[in-house]
């Protein structure tokens, strides 16, 4: 479906368009990049035909537009609350297929999502050769990265159960629809404000004192470290596994180290070495799965292994649509996850550090002061390149089942991972 | 030995005690004296005389010289097992009268007697609310097999000696005819019962489907009689009860779902109105009867498949069974005829019912490769190729441990060990209310005459009581009459829910943990409330 070459006809080109510019989507890569709107206004008429090159979406004009840190879920509900506004059904089947379909459609480009590594692009980092489409769509892919669709199709399922649960009284279709739409509006604003809830009952179990081990980047976890640093005011440590291959660990130790949190950032191999001196382990989720399991970044399963054998508690911060009627058996029964995890770059960075940003052999380190073009260059000579007969496999996620959890931090309270099916059978009984 | 400890309360009347006591010829008597304090003396002697001790010293607390006292005959000189012996049969005895399970002893050599019955009497009372999952059909449960009690004799193993005997067909079934023409039973229920006690009759969903489709003949065939107020209660008291109480006093233990499917026909002959017609009434039970074999255990089975089918791989599965469930080996079909999904299956299997014959079949003719092995085979495949485990169950507690056919925690538990996933398929109406820790306090005897025959040339499993057993060649055909021997056979087994991956119900594949859940949701009316 995406193709780098621009050979096709104009014609297939807006064809392609057409398909990823359906409305819906549209629709959820305005919220995915806009800083923080409010659910209540309506969005602005969309285009009626997918545009081309004189009309673009507000988000490709510039290369690479803010990405709001509005979590996948959230702006998925508010493009179903759109679609309830605009729907033009009389019924509310007619209603619930609308939102079916709306929420399939997402699904399904979800899956997609993920950035083109940077290394594949052959130098078309600037807009000059690049048709707007194929710009958008890389738009459409870096908005979409390191968000899974599990939390996506979770929130959807979720938000449909409730929104059509109450509308059995009224008889009346439009006072019916009113009430569905506020129903959502509210779900919406609770899915929104879950992660303040998370960040204050979650606070309370980060000790003066302790050391926090963290992996991946997770905006609740990041929240829940946050409030209490700066609103509990407690002194902590924080340690962070580097998150390869997409440097999510090294990036959320800027966050902390901006507020004052003191970091140390180590490989994602370290986990096993640091975990004696570390006081408690908390991560984020994709999805929270029936049994009480999550699903998160690869590497969250170790650290839940190491930690129960370690003694160090486990702790996971979800927020509640995101659990999922999904069970899965052991980590091979996992459902098709695509996009994130294309294809690998090996890099010796360890030389290629050692060597300074000058591709020179005489060992003089250099400071590492260089543009990014060059450094770009050098890197490539430490890249590792493998022939094609070897297999190259890259997971995004993996399953760490309930024995290994402590206890979930979500919107609802502190859960114990048996409690989640509990509230999975209630919530969609 | 057993010894009894007296308080004397006057110092001085202990050693005339002990004369007296040696006056009756009492040589065994061995006598402690020991000092606590002032007031008391303890001595220790042995039973029988204790009790005649008592009762003598009492009455002649004050006078010195023992004239008028009675003197207890001589007794004879008993062994000290012999003594026990007659012990554990007076206390038999006085049990029975009180309707309690008695145990009778005949003979020696019977050591751990004593110990039984101490257990027994423990045991009692776990075991009257742990069969009781249909209320009050424990006590019927208890007095009827009293009946047998007096054909048994010493072969009953103690651990297990609070579980009612199996039953006999042949003997058993003459008798009961008579006895069902005079109780106005329909022909239909010792016809049943038949089917159950011989074992021709296997599984919960079997036996369950059964049992709803007899008591719908008994419905249809039923007039109130004239002078009743209200037919509800009769209904209950002449039609179903004595049914129910026939098959599992005479015949064979009822199985939990036919227990909760009991409870439900109950409630719905209760909740029916006062003032309604019997044929109306009579329409409304046969809706319900039917209503709730279709829900309960067709369109769930159809549910569970569903749910199952979703965790078999296509190509590379390779999946262990155990023994034959309906509802695993409905799902395996679907999954590979409607499905059309490639996987093996490995058929486990245990004598004596070797019910993993029946599985093999349906399963190849339908075209899936099988691969058939007994139980002692089981850790060769698990570590090797096994990918999945899909297991049936009897019941479901309500803590997430799975009670099913014997063998089963053993499968689970290698399964568990080398880290491969195990499911149970259970019906939602299999789910009972009681907590059951281990396989001792809630299960079945079966006959131990059929872990003496290791004869495997059986048919079918109509051969299986009425033939005459092939007597040459079995090492064990006198096992009888060996004096240290005794041979157990169990139906059931408990695999704690540890144990257990994840178990797929109608509802969707649940962790163990929610089985109460589930009890709360969908059987509100058997919800713990209390003791039934």
């Amino acid at each position: 479906m995406l193709t780098m070459t621009s050979e096709t006809s104009h014609e297939e080109q807006l064809q392609l368009q057409k398909e990823q510019q359906h409305p819906v989507i549209a629709d959820l890569c305005l919220h995915l990049s806009s800083k923080s709107s409010s659910i209540s206004a309506p969005s602005p008429p969309l285009p009626p035909h997918p545009p081309s090159a004189d009309k673009p979406p507000p988000s490709s004009s510039t290369k690479k537009s803010k990405r709001s840190s509005i979590p996948l879920p959230v702006a998925a509900i508010r493009v179903l609350l759109n679609v309830i506004r605009r729907s033009k059904a009389e019924t509310m089947m007619g209603l619930q297929a609308d939102l079916r379909e709306a929420s399939d459609v997402m699904v399904n480009f979800a899956k997609l999502g993920g950035p083109i590594p940077a290394v594949l692009i052959n130098d078309n980092n600037n807009t000059t050769n690049n048709t707007q489409q194929q710009q958008q769509q890389q738009q459409q892919r870096y908005l979409l990265a390191g968000r899974s669709h599990i939390a996506l199709s979770s929130g959807c399922e979720l938000f449909l159960k409730y929104v059509t649960r109450a509308s059995l009284e009224t008889p009346d279709f439009t006072s019916c629809k009113s009430q569905v739409l506020e129903r959502g509006e509210r779900f919406a604003e609770f899915s929104l404000a879950a992660r303040d809830r998370i960040s204050s009952v979650g606070g309370p179990f980060v000790r003066e004192g302790s050391v926090v081990l963290t992996h991946g980047r997770s905006r609740v976890v990041e929240s829940l470290l946050l409030r209490a640093a700066l609103v509990e005011k407690k002194r902590f440590r924080v340690m962070v596994l580097e998150g390869r291959p997409d440097a999510a660990g090294a990036k959320s130790a800027r966050t902390y180290e901006k507020n004052g949190i003191p970091t140390t950032v180590v490989l994602d191999s370290a986990m096993g070495y640091v975990m004696e001196r570390v006081d408690m382990v908390i991560v984020g989720a994709e999805g929270v799965v029936e049994n009480g399991g999550v699903v998160n970044k690869v590497g969250t399963f170790s650290l839940g292994v190491m930690a129960k054998e370690l003694g160090v508690p486990f702790y996971v911060a979800a927020e509640s649509y995101k659990f999922t009627r999904l069970y899965p058996l052991n980590n091979s029964d996992l459902p098709e996850m695509g996009g994130i995890g294309e294809s690998l770059q090996f890099l010796d960075t360890l030389n290629w550090s050692a060597s300074g940003s000058r591709k020179n052999d005489d060992g003089d380190e250099k400071k590492e002061e260089s543009t990014p073009t060059s450094s770009l260059q050098d890197v490539k000579d430490y890249v590792v390149n493998l022939p094609s007969t070897v297999e190259v496999q890259n997971p995004p996620c993996d399953f760490t089942p309930a024995k290994y959890i402590t206890l979930l931090f979500t919107d609802l309270g502190v859960l114990t991972p048996s409690a989640v099916s509990d509230e999975l059978i209630r919530l969609y009984q | 030995g057993s010894n009894a400890i007296i308080f004397c309360r006057s110092r001085s009347s202990a050693p005339l005690f002990l004369a007296r006591l040696k006056n009756h010829g009492q040589t065994k008597l061995s006598a402690k004296i020991e000092h606590k304090n002032q007031h008391n003396n303890i001595i220790t002697m042995g039973a029988e005389e204790a009790a005649a001790a008592a009762a003598a010293e009492a009455s002649k607390k004050e006078k010195k010289k023992p004239t008028n006292i009675v003197i207890p005959p001589k007794k004879p000189k008993l062994s000290k097992a012999e003594r026990r012996a007659l012990q554990e049969a007076q206390r038999a005895a006085k049990a029975e009268g009180g309707g309690s399970k008695p145990k009778p002893k005949k003979g020696g050599g019977d050591n751990n007697g004593a110990a039984s019955n101490n257990k027994a009497s423990g045991a009692d009372d776990k075991r009257s609310t742990a069969e009781g999952a249909a209320d009050g059909e424990g006590q019927e449960n208890i007095s009827g097999s009293s009946a047998t009690d007096n054909k048994k004799d010493d072969k009953t193993v103690s651990l297990f000696s609070h579980l009612p005997q199996p039953k006999h067909p042949t003997d058993q079934h003459l008798s009961s005819i008579s006895s069902t023409i005079d109780n106005n039973l329909h022909p239909a229920v010792p016809t049943l019962g038949h089917l159950y006690q011989t074992h021709s009759l296997l599984g919960g969903n079997a036996r369950c489907r059964a049992m709803l489709q007899t008591f719908a003949l008994l419905l249809q065939s039923y007039t109130p009689p004239p002078d009743t107020r209200d037919f509800r209660v009769d209904v209950d008291h002449s039609l179903l009860k004595p049914a129910f109480q026939y098959w599992t006093t005479q015949c064979r233990p009822h199985s939990v779902s036919m227990g909760n499917a009991f409870s439900f026909l109950k409630l719905a002959v209760a909740n029916l109105e006062r003032d309604l017609e019997w044929n109306e009434a009579r329409e409304i039970l046969l809706e319900s009867l039917e209503a709730y074999v279709t829900e309960r255990i067709q369109y769930a089975g159809k549910a569970i498949s569903r749910h199952a089918g979703s965790k078999i791989q296509d190509k590379g599965d390779v999946i262990l069974v155990f023994g034959r469930s309906e509802v695993i080996n409905r799902l395996l079909l679907d999954a590979a005829l409607t499905d059309g999904k490639t996987f093996r299956v490995i058929v486990v299997d245990s004598r004596p019912l070797l019910e993993g014959r029946d599985t093999l079949e349906i399963l190849s003719r339908a075209g899936i490769p099988c691969t058939y092995v007994l139980l002692n085979a089981l850790s060769y495949l698990m570590m090797r190729e096994v990918t999945k485990v899909f297991l049936g169950a009897s019941a479901l507690m309500s803590n997430g441990s799975v009670l099913s056919r014997v063998g089963t925690a053993c499968v689970a538990l290698l399964a568990n060990s080398n880290h491969i996933p195990v499911l149970v398929g259970c019906e939602t109406y299999k789910i009972c209310n009681r907590v059951q820790l281990e396989s001792i306090t809630g299960n079945e005897l079966g006959d131990a005459e059929e872990v003496a025959f290791t004869d495997c040339a059986r048919v079918g499993p109509s051969n299986r009581w009425g033939e005459e057993k092939k007597k040459d060649g079995s090492v064990l055909s006198d096992w009888k009459s060996q004096p240290n021997l005794k041979l157990l056979n169990l139906m059931y087994d408990l695999t704690p829910s540890s144990a257990v991956t994840g178990i797929v119900t109608e509802v969707g594949i649940l962790p163990p943990s929610s089985v109460a859940v589930l009890l709360r949701e969908m059987n509100p009316d058997s919800a713990f409330k209390g003791t039934d």
